[in-house]
């Protein structure tokens, strides 16, 4: 009866499942296929980067800007061209 | 040891780009608005002519593998995807073969391991990048000068820059599934779609017929008096896409969607409640498409070193011996084609009539395809986790065992079926790769192939999360 935790037993076994849970959480492999997104057994070649790193973290609205001002910048280049009649 | 030679990567880890994981998952809509969006940027990627080009009009050495890296001759997508497909494929080589030792339990491991793959992609990027301008690919580089030169090399890198960005956004869980295979299957599709309804007319002697295939068939039905030779024009001209080669795509895409359905269902309970059953579906495409992506990646590799060795050396007999390279009747307008050598042997025929004419290259083809697509997707269960051993673990760690079996012998029993449900898929695999080759459908078989099932694949995840069919593959998820 002098268990240190209240709840005795009990407790324990929670606080065990707890640190597990949170152990698992830290540890999860998204190297299957099915948690990274396709389904079932069909694997596919393409391994998919679902960790984080710290690198330079970029909003992904900003690399759909990016994106589109690059095509833009190249169809700027086209235009110009066609206009003054010549290359550079 | 093991860590040495993915630390070296590890300066890097600052300097690299990376997408901001969704902090909560991302409903299904917004989902497939990113995905579409991307898609969009990508397609006008492939659109857009690099700035620059004096001319591209040479003979294709990559002719072989464009459909499978989603590249686009001649415009910012020259690369495609094939920088991060390269490293991708050597970093699971290599870890798969124990060359790299990667603790894949280890979060610092798996975020090194991501790093180097990532650095890896962009060197592979300026390499080729290099190399193509450099090589005259559009015109000299002396003629171009060195700013264009310049500039049309920064502009790949910058395409290809932005396509690894977008593929790490979708597969970040902002869009659905991977960005590469969605990039490569559009891709397949658009050219499929050219095929069957290009608007564009060619003149090959018998006035002016449009390129593709339906609408040259409502077209020559109208123009021509004898409505049956009309008929059977559009469906035989040679030379260009037919309404025989349309109907044997679709085909072999319905065909590919009826096997996909195939699969060893085995009984499984849980360990933990009593009373709870369900089944794990072994899929006869336990490996999907990946034994075709790489044998298709062995052969276009080979043609590519063949080429470029006859090319330099044609009167060596070590290399007239690999392949002998030439134009020729029935094959693609303007493409050089294998006339004989280990090339030819492993070059798929373009007609049924070419295949019997020549049986015994015929039989050499069929067995090499078969065997090596067998070979590839036995190997490649061992490289990407997939293993009975990595299934049997699995199967511990969530508590589930096949029902009527001890928990200990759950390796030994499915030792005996993943390894044969593998050969046997891949195999199949390689003979529908074969057959529609000898069909002669729109694109390669290898192509289509890998079209429908990476459309399978989007199908399944979007019945998953978007919920509009209850459950394709029954049994296992309810239990997860």
């Amino acid at each position: 009866m002098d268990s240190s935790v209240p709840g005795g037993q009990r407790t324990l076994q929670k606080r065990r499942n707890a640190q597990l849970q949170k152990e698992k959480k830290a540890n999860q492999t998204p190297a299957s296929p099915r948690q990274a997104g396709f389904g079932g057994s069909s694997s596919s070649i393409l391994k998919l980067y679902t960790d984080e790193a710290n690198g330079l973290r970029v909003d992904p609205l900003v690399v759909l800007f990016l994106a589109v001002a690059f095509v833009f910048s190249v169809v700027a280049l086209h235009v110009v061209a066609k206009v003054s009649g010549k290359i550079f | 040891m093991s860590g040495r030679v993915l630390d070296l990567f590890k300066p890097f880890e600052a300097y690299l780009p990376e997408v901001i994981a969704p902090e909560r998952p991302v409903p299904y809509k917004q989902k497939l608005i990113w995905t579409g969006v991307s898609l969009l940027v990508f397609l006008v990627l492939g659109q857009i002519p690099l700035y620059g080009i004096v001319s591209s009009e040479t003979s294709d050495p990559l002719y072989w593998l464009r459909a499978m890296l989603a590249s686009n001759r001649g415009t910012l997508m020259e690369l495609g995807v094939s920088p991060i497909i390269t490293s991708s494929m050597i970093f699971q080589f290599l870890q798969g073969t124990q060359l790299l030792q990667v603790n894949m339990e280890n979060k610092q491991d798996r975020e090194l391991y991501q790093i180097a793959q990532k650095v890896f992609a962009i060197l592979l990027t300026f390499g080729q990048a290099i190399v193509v301008v450099l090589t005259g690919n559009y015109g000299k580089p002396s003629d171009l000068g060195l700013a264009i030169s310049l500039l049309l090399i920064f502009q790949l890198i910058f395409a290809s820059f932005t396509v690894l960005l977008l593929d790490e956004l979708l597969s970040k869980g902002y869009g659905l599934g991977s960005g590469i295979s969605l990039f490569t299957a559009t891709n397949i599709a658009e050219q499929i779609t050219w095929k069957a309804f290009a608007p564009t007319t060619v003149n090959v002697g018998r006035g002016q017929e449009f390129e593709g295939a339906v609408i040259a068939l409502f077209h020559l039905l109208a123009i021509r008096k004898d409505k049956k030779r009309a008929l059977v024009e559009a469906f035989y001209r040679e030379n260009l896409p037919n309404m025989f080669q349309v109907f044997s795509t679709i085909g072999v895409f319905l065909s590919v969607l009826y096997l996909q359905g195939f699969r060893y269902e085995l009984p499984i309970k849980s360990t933990r409640t009593r009373g709870q059953y369900g089944s794990y579906p072994i899929k006869l495409f336990y490996t999907s498409n990946t034994p075709i992506m790489l044998q298709s990646a062995l052969t276009s590799n080979i043609f590519l070193i063949s080429q470029i060795l006859y090319q330099r050396f044609s009167t060596n007999p070590l290399v007239k011996l690999l392949g002998v390279w030439g134009t020729r009747a029935g094959a693609p307008a303007g493409q050089q084609v294998a006339l004989s050598g280990l090339s030819y042997y492993i070059q798929p025929p373009f007609s049924v009539t070419d295949a019997l004419l020549d049986p015994i290259k015929t039989v050499v083809y069929v067995g090499f395809v078969l065997g090596a697509c067998a070979l590839f997707s036995k190997t490649w269960i061992e490289i990407s986790g997939t293993s009975p051993r990595d299934v049997a673990k699995q199967f511990k760690d969530q508590g589930l065992t096949i029902n009527g079996k001890r928990e200990t012998n759950v390796y030994k029993e499915l030792k005996k079926i993943i390894p044969t449900a593998a050969a046997f898929g891949g195999a199949v695999i390689g003979a529908l790769s074969v057959g529609s080759d000898l069909l002669g459908t729109l694109g390669s078989g290898t192509s289509i192939l890998m079209a429908t099932t990476t459309i399978y694949g989007y199908y399944e995840v979007a019945a998953k999360e978007g919920g509009f069919t209850k459950n394709l593959v029954s049994g296992f998820s309810e239990m997860m």
